[in-house]
């Protein structure tokens, strides 16, 4: 199972490509792709990378636990949270810093 | 210090402008990521795993009150009320936005400061001692060919495309606390028969991925001759050095792989041809510049620490002068480091109120000067020795007064992966454990000095190759392994740590350093046979037996 993350132009936070085909922050949100759907996860990148807004377009594997979405990585999971220690939160996106495609 | 002339400002001031139009264009999707990256990566801004991380430029280290209540203030405004010193002597901001950062670097421009070459294959900020123009063993002050250097190679057209980053050490003094050895280039002062100061060069060290120490490649360089010796030396890496292979692009591989000989008889050939022309330094040029960095006005003195003294009346105190002073040439005087490594902080961060109150203390107590070392700690170069307890007394109320200068809680650490794109492993929590358990003022008065250094990848920010201790973050299947190192050193003994066994779980770490510490405690020889010394006593046999013992 993979996920489509990537950051966000002007405020350079992580974000992920949700069901409902805006980038959320919030990594549970984030649309599934599984094998078969390999020629949809190739589409929405080329969509991505068309909008100009997205950085760094990045493909991550997932397990899906208890209903959440846990990465593979430990990368993608600090990315996912935010730094460990201290806590920081998430880079919060503003208004005018939503895409959706 | 330096002062920008007309020159100076309209470059600064006109790059500004460049990079706000950039931006702009960026924005409105003029310009393509791919075509963006080269330029928002020559004014500083890389993108990190959580946000923007600007990179400004402390050049060699040095700085005024002004400039850091500059950094403070966009650590409220744009940031998020703390800036991150680094190895390199700058500072770093982790969570701007992109719009913000044209006028983050307009108000820095306001100060004298930028962000100009602090990322790209270009010759970076030339690194030098924190103590520089203090240090009572010094034989030159470096920073006006510092300044000189800075000069040279801003925005140097046959040098901003280089095979890799390029990066410059200079040292005035015999003790290296520059870490020269470990750079591209390392310059260290030297006296000639004729009793001319001049300069000592080094080539092709560094760490990363393949560490290396750098050689000599030349005895003597005049002052006059410096310029045209060190452009000889970037043109032959310009020319020969690998652009195929990223990872073997830096000069230490040319060197290591054509040989040191050859190279030197290429840089001497270039350097016949560049000698005497327009880059040989007039002496009045020198003069001009060594006028900015003239010695403050000091007051006669016989001021002296009295340690055992200050031991009976207050021990706090007497540690952190124990620890945190240096010798200053001038009598009545003395360096003090501003530890930024408490117990459970970040090494290397200070807070916008932490930096307003040592922009305060730096006009009161030195003079208007301060400097960042690349150990991570802010440094007031000259303070009177009668002042040093008012200044102790201020930091203590704002948890400034750590008294661990050199001491094991004393350690650089990249950023790790909590922050960076590249890293492997995480830093700052491993940083944190291990303060917590060898951070007592008892415990390091036990050990003694020791470095211990952390990076979170193999690319070596956290100088891991050269800490008496290293660890050293690989991640594997997923899991985050720590490698130590021991037996690095980044001084005028300069040696690379070796690795003493398989990586171990995070958890593990501080009991694996403390069986080294525990090692070490009982085979020196006496109190005073330093944790470095002794391993270079007895090799590394008995620790890698105590590493692996577990």
């Amino acid at each position: 199972m993979q996920i489509l993350t990537a950051n966000e132009l002007l405020s350079g936070a992580s974000v992920y490509f949700g069901r409902d085909r805006r980038w959320h922050q919030d990594i549970h949100r984030a649309r599934i792709f599984a094998e078969a759907d390999a020629q949809e996860l190739d589409a929405v990148i080329a969509a991505a990378g068309a909008t100009t807004r997205l950085v760094s377009i990045a493909v991550e594997k997932v397990q899906v636990k208890a209903g959440r979405v846990v990465a593979h990585r430990l990368r993608e999971r600090i990315r996912a949270e935010g730094p460990t220690s201290p806590r920081h939160v998430l880079q919060p996106l503003r208004e005018g810093d939503h895409v959706s495609l | 210090m330096y002062r920008y002339d007309e020159f100076d400002l309209g470059f600064v001031s006109g790059r500004v402008g460049q990079f706000r139009d950039q931006v702009n264009r960026r924005i409105a999707g003029e310009l393509t990521e791919e075509q963006f990256r080269p330029l928002r990566l020559m004014n500083g801004l890389y993108l990190q795993l959580h946000a923007y991380m600007l990179r400004v430029c402390v050049p060699y280290g040095t700085m005024n009150a002004v400039q850091l209540r500059k950094l403070a203030h966009i650590a409220r405004k744009y940031d998020r009320g703390y800036g991150h010193f680094t190895t390199r002597q700058n500072i770093q901001f982790n969570w701007p936005r992109l719009q913000d950062v044209p006028d983050i670097l307009e108000e820095l421009s306001d100060v004298e400061m930028h962000a100009i070459q602090t990322s790209g294959n270009c010759i970076r900020n030339v690194t030098t001692d924190q103590f520089a123009g203090a240090a009572a063993d010094e034989i030159i002050d470096p920073r006006p060919v510092a300044e000189i250097i800075r000069q040279w190679s801003s925005l140097h057209p046959e040098f901003t495309f280089l095979p890799r980053k390029f990066k410059i050490a200079i040292t005035g003094a015999p003790q290296d606390r520059a870490a020269i050895r470990f750079h591209d280039i390392g310059l260290m002062a030297q006296e000639n028969a004729a009793g001319e100061v001049g300069w000592m060069v080094y080539v092709g060290g560094g760490m990363g991925r393949t560490p290396m120490i750098g050689k000599r490649i030349r005895d003597f360089v005049p002052h006059e001759d410096l310029l045209a010796y060190l452009e000889s030396v970037l043109r032959v890496y310009n020319r020969y050095g690998r652009r195929d292979n990223k990872y073997k692009a830096r000069i230490k591989i040319l060197v290591h792989e054509e040989g040191l000989a050859t190279l030197r008889e290429q840089v001497n050939s270039e350097f016949e041809e560049v000698k005497g022309g327009v880059l040989t330094l007039p002496e009045e040029e020198l003069a001009r510049i060594r006028a900015y960095f003239a010695p403050p006005q000091f007051a006669l003195s016989d001021d002296r620490f009295d340690l055992a003294a200050l031991k009976r009346e207050d021990a706090g105190f007497a540690r952190f002068v124990e620890h945190n002073s240096h010798p200053h040439r001038h009598e009545g005087y003395t360096s003090l480091t501003i530890s930024l490594k408490p117990v459970g902080g970040v090494p290397g961060d200070a807070t916008a109120e932490q930096m307003e109150v040592v922009a305060d203390l730096a006009e009161r107590f030195s003079f208007n000067e301060l400097r960042v070392s690349h150990e991570q700690n802010l440094v007031l170069p000259h303070v009177a020795i009668r002042d040093v307890r008012a200044v102790y007394d201020v930091l203590n109320a704002h948890g400034l007064a750590e008294a661990n200068v050199g001491q094991i809680s004393d350690m650089i650490t990249c950023p790790g992966l909590d922050y960076c794109a590249l890293a492997n492993a995480r830093s700052i929590p491993i940083a944190q454990e291990l303060a917590k358990r060898f951070g007592t003022a008892e415990r390091q008065a036990e050990i003694g000095p020791l470095k211990l250094n952390i990076s979170g990848c193999i690319n070596a920010c956290g100088h891991h190759h050269v800490g008496h201790i290293g660890v050293l973050g690989v991640e594997k299947k997923g899991t985050e392994l720590y490698q130590l190192t021991l037996g690095g050193d980044a001084s005028e003994n300069a040696s690379i740590g070796e690795i003493l066994g398989p990586g171990i779980v995070a958890e593990a770490v501080p009991d694996a350093v403390e069986r080294l510490v525990q090692t070490y405690l009982g085979l020196r020889k006496a109190k005073d046979e330093s944790f470095i010394s002794a391993v270079k006593r007895v090799g590394p046999e008995p620790f890698r037996e105590a590493y692996l013992a577990a």
